[in-house]
């Protein structure tokens, strides 16, 4: 027996010597640690950047021609990146590009050239080389003019030729050097401009960022950037809380936002781009071919509960099938209010007296399910039952594009000009299960006109007379039912001076500049 | 005396060094052909699997054009047969290939965590058989009584707590309250001080249901163990409890022990993947679950190998212990 405890006594003391219980101390540096939901970062070349956790890093590591201001994302307030200046002729279609002198790329890549940027841009707008080629399908050609002068020429109009050339998706400008040298590896080993350059990647771990001392606009103020892979939130709140992270990426929850802002020195950031999420409602296949029954799911939701249920914080109610602020935007579009009754007298009137089963395929993520979960009651006060067929996320997007389910479920932000929601979602070339798919999903295609008019006209009253003009017909067709929008949160120590004022952030977290610092 | 004589590992326990390296490679070879069985399965698994590795790496706004030039590149345009027989050939040959992700080499990927892994699973081993053990016979010698009632009420408890719910409380007493330990788990892999102090925290939360699994099974061995006839015959001769015990009654329950350990070691090191994300560990569970979120159709198959190999070595490891605890095992 005295065997027995003396064996246990001993593991005891062997674990506890063996750790050293000496009160680990976790330093601050100017190392600025983020905490990420994410397992691991995927692809970070910036044409391949699709998922938040790359989107956030590549925006340290990369500059477009042109820029949002930081903490914008307002498309009247982008300036100079990597062009100085610039100039369009008459027409509209022909830009021309001056780039700054000086410019180093990372890793001793050298000096940014017009073929650089030639190269970027013709590599952005290629399917097999981007994820946002369909983006630059309206560039006619790209040329170096000069060692610091690019020419892009435009078949057609576009509503914003700029936004294209931002530091958002296919806008970032790589290094063409690097590209070829590096080859199928560069996405995990790219060269950009921008204020960091990436060290090194420890799978499963941590993204390593260093300062890139000859960055143009100046050395940053922050020496490293350790960008944490924490894929559970209980986790990561409690490393934010016990200080081993500056910046946390947070939940759009009035709960965790309370929570988190009763934290000791901690400033919960609320910011654009608002998720805008609506439901498609398939107008080819019963029963939603009947707007009877379109109307009655319009009428069955009710916006204001939904965001009591977000959070007043971080989401407000869904105005239009465009999300609000994005240029474009009309809220003057007849969006049928919250009615139960009048959604019955609807269905009964659609020959369903006693209601009306709908099946539809949703996917098992938390946020997007506890959100259709509140919507699901909702509809049943209106005679409406959502038989839900939750399944994995991969398999919810497969499944959506074959048109397995009547209605879908889609929560998005996009670049902010109404032209982009409305072509992606209602324009009738994006509808799914066509070579042309994007993701319209409710087969629309009564505002294709329009859309089209107002992408090529070069009056911007007009434009945005015929955005509205497409929302509103959408909307009266019921094409979709506008939900709520969610904006984006992060947490941050109040150490951490971003240098700017954060209010949006096309990248989907803080841009971290060479202003920003640890105070 | 001992009923069953410790046998002498490298001359006797299995009739000489040569009979015992022809029984590992008769069971290396052996695994071959279970080796290309799962590969099969999985290969035929992850392709059954609705959701398309192009569309997730290329996210939602990619055109059916980009979809189709990213399938080209990956491969995933060729025949099934050809794509299975390209799998095959190359992983017999030890090349996974690379991730379809990333671009990175499986290889290269698998390399950077398994150490992770490898130790959390061998010191969740470590401390579930130091607990469990004395624990087990302690509750053994104890029937009915305190310490056997305590034993079984904490080792109910200990496999009724979820990873996910140990490892948030002792995060919370041990990483908020008192500030020994780090929330983050990662650790430099050439520190050897902070690979030890990262480990403390998950080892306890894992080796915890371990170490419960391990106590009811050794207390019921041990039980059974110390009913048979050549313990009352050692108590009779006068050899001393402490050897009875020791020697004649835990050599003699070994065996399902043993059996529960190998098979708890095999979960551990493809199932700790809970363990991983709560404490924030690289480890080949947390590589699983992203390969198959993202539908890593190459990351997965190469894990598969590779978690198979694992699995082949730890059931070779627990048969030759079965030898060496018990001469029949050997003979036969």
């Amino acid at each position: 027996m005295r065997g027995i405890r003396a064996a246990l006594l001993g593991s005891a003391l062997a674990v506890a010597s063996a750790i050293g219980l000496n009160g680990a101390a976790f330093a601050q540096g100017q190392t600025l640690r983020v905490g990420m939901a994410a397992q691991d970062v995927g692809r970070l070349d910036p044409h391949f950047a699709v998922s938040t956790i790359d989107r956030v890093v590549v925006a340290w590591m990369f500059n477009g021609l042109v820029r949002f201001k930081p903490g914008s994302i307002n498309p009247a307030e982008i300036e100079p990146d990597l062009a100085e200046r610039w100039e369009s002729s008459a027409d509209g279609k022909t830009w021309t590009f001056h780039l700054r002198r000086g410019v180093q790329f990372h890793g001793g890549f050298g000096e940014l050239t017009a073929e650089d940027v030639v190269f970027s841009l013709r590599k952005a707008g290629t399917a097999a080389t981007s994820a946002f080629a369909a983006d630059y399908r309206a560039i006619e050609s790209i040329e170096a003019v000069d060692s610091h002068t690019v020419r892009i020429v435009l078949r057609e109009n576009i509503p914003s030729m700029l936004g294209i050339l931002t530091n958002y998706s296919g806008g970032y400008i790589v290094s063409k050097r690097a590209v070829e040298q590096r080859g199928d590896t560069f996405v995990r080993n790219p060269v950009g401009t921008g204020p960091f350059a990436l060290d090194r990647v420890t799978p499963n771990q941590s993204a390593e960022l260093v300062a890139h001392a000859q960055y143009f606009r100046g050395a940053p103020q922050i020496g490293r950037i350790s960008y944490r892979f924490i894929p559970s939130d209980a986790s990561r709140d409690l490393a934010f809380q016990n200080r081993e992270l500056d910046l946390n990426y947070g939940r759009a929850d009035q709960t965790w936002v309370n929570r988190t802002r009763a934290v000791p020195n901690t400033v919960v950031d609320v910011f654009e781009p608002g998720e805008l999420a609506i439901i498609n409602l398939n107008t080819q296949q019963p029963p939603f071919n009947d707007i009877r029954i379109r109307q009655a799911m319009a009428h069955a939701v009710n916006r204001a509960e939904l965001v009591r249920f977000r959070g007043q914080d971080v989401s407000r109610e869904g105005q239009s099938l465009v999300p609000r602020g994005y240029l474009g935007f009309s809220a003057d579009n007849g969006l049928l209010p919250a009615d139960p009754a009048r959604a019955r007298a609807l269905l009964a009137e659609a020959g369903h007296p006693n209601g009306i089963t709908i099946r539809a395929i949703h996917t098992q993520l938390p946020e997007m399910l506890n959100m259709m979960q509140v919507v699901q009651q909702q509809l049943r006060r209106a005679g409406i039952t959502l038989d839900l067929q939750v399944v994995e996320h991969a398999t919810f997007h497969q499944q959506i594009r074959q048109d397995l389910s009547p209605m879908v479920y889609y929560s998005a932000a996009r670049f902010p000009v109404a032209d982009i929601y409305l072509t992606q979602f209602f324009h009738g070339r994006s509808r799914v299960r066509t070579p042309t798919a994007v993701t319209n999903f409710s087969h629309c295609d009564q505002a294709d006109s329009q859309i089209d008019a107002a992408r090529v006209s070069t009056d911007p009253e007009e434009q945005k007379r015929l955005w509205a003009e497409a929302q509103r017909i959408l909307v009266q067709n019921v094409c979709g039912v506008p939900l709520i929008e969610t904006l984006l949160v992060f947490a941050r120590r109040d150490n951490l001076d971003y240098g700017y004022e954060l209010k949006g952030s096309m990248s989907l977290g803080p841009l971290i500049t060479e202003a920003s610092r640890l105070r | 005396m001992a009923l069953f004589p410790l046998p002498r590992f490298a001359g006797e326990g299995w009739g000489g060094g040569s009979a015992m390296t022809g029984f590992v490679i008769r069971r290396l070879l052996a695994a071959v052909p279970t080796l290309i069985a799962v590969l099969t399965l999985v290969f035929i698994i992850v392709r059954i699997v609705p959701g398309d590795p192009a569309l997730v790496i290329l996210g939602d706004q990619a055109t059916p054009e980009a979809i189709a030039a990213l399938r080209t590149r990956l491969g995933l345009d060729r025949s099934l047969w050809a794509q299975y027989f390209s799998f095959i050939t190359s992983a017999l040959m030890g090349d996974f290939g690379v991730s379809m992700v990333t671009g990175r080499s499986i290889t290269a990927e698998v390399a950077a965590v398994l150490p992770h892994t490898l130790d959390l699973t061998i010191a969740s081993m470590i401390f579930g058989v130091v607990v469990g053990v004395p624990v087990g016979i302690w509750a053994a010698l104890n029937r009915n009584g305190v310490v056997d009632v305590a034993a079984r009420v904490l080792s109910l408890l200990g496999l009724s707590f979820p990873v996910f719910v140990s490892g948030i409380f002792l995060l919370l007493a041990f990483s908020l309250h008192w500030r020994w330990f780090p929330v983050i788990g990662g650790a430099d892999l050439a520190d050897y001080g902070d690979r030890l102090h990262k480990l403390v925290l998950p080892t306890v939360a894992l080796g915890l249901i371990m170490a419960a699994y391990i106590t009811r099974v050794t207390r019921s061995a041990m039980l059974a163990s110390l009913g048979e006839d050549y313990i009352r015959t050692a108590r009779a001769k006068g050899v001393p409890w402490r050897r009875v015990v020791w020697v004649h009654g835990l050599r003699n329950a070994s065996i399902p022990i043993v059996t529960v350990v190998g098979l708890y070691v095999g979960i551990l090191l493809g199932n700790s993947v809970l363990t991983e994300i709560v404490f924030n560990r690289p480890g080949l569970g947390k590589i699983i679950v992203g390969a198959l979120n993202q539908r890593d159709y190459t990351m997965l198959q190469g894990l598969m190998v590779i978690y198979c190999f694992l699995i082949v070595v730890v059931n070779l490891i627990t048969d030759l212990l079965y030898g060496v605890i018990d001469p029949r095992v050997k003979a036969e």
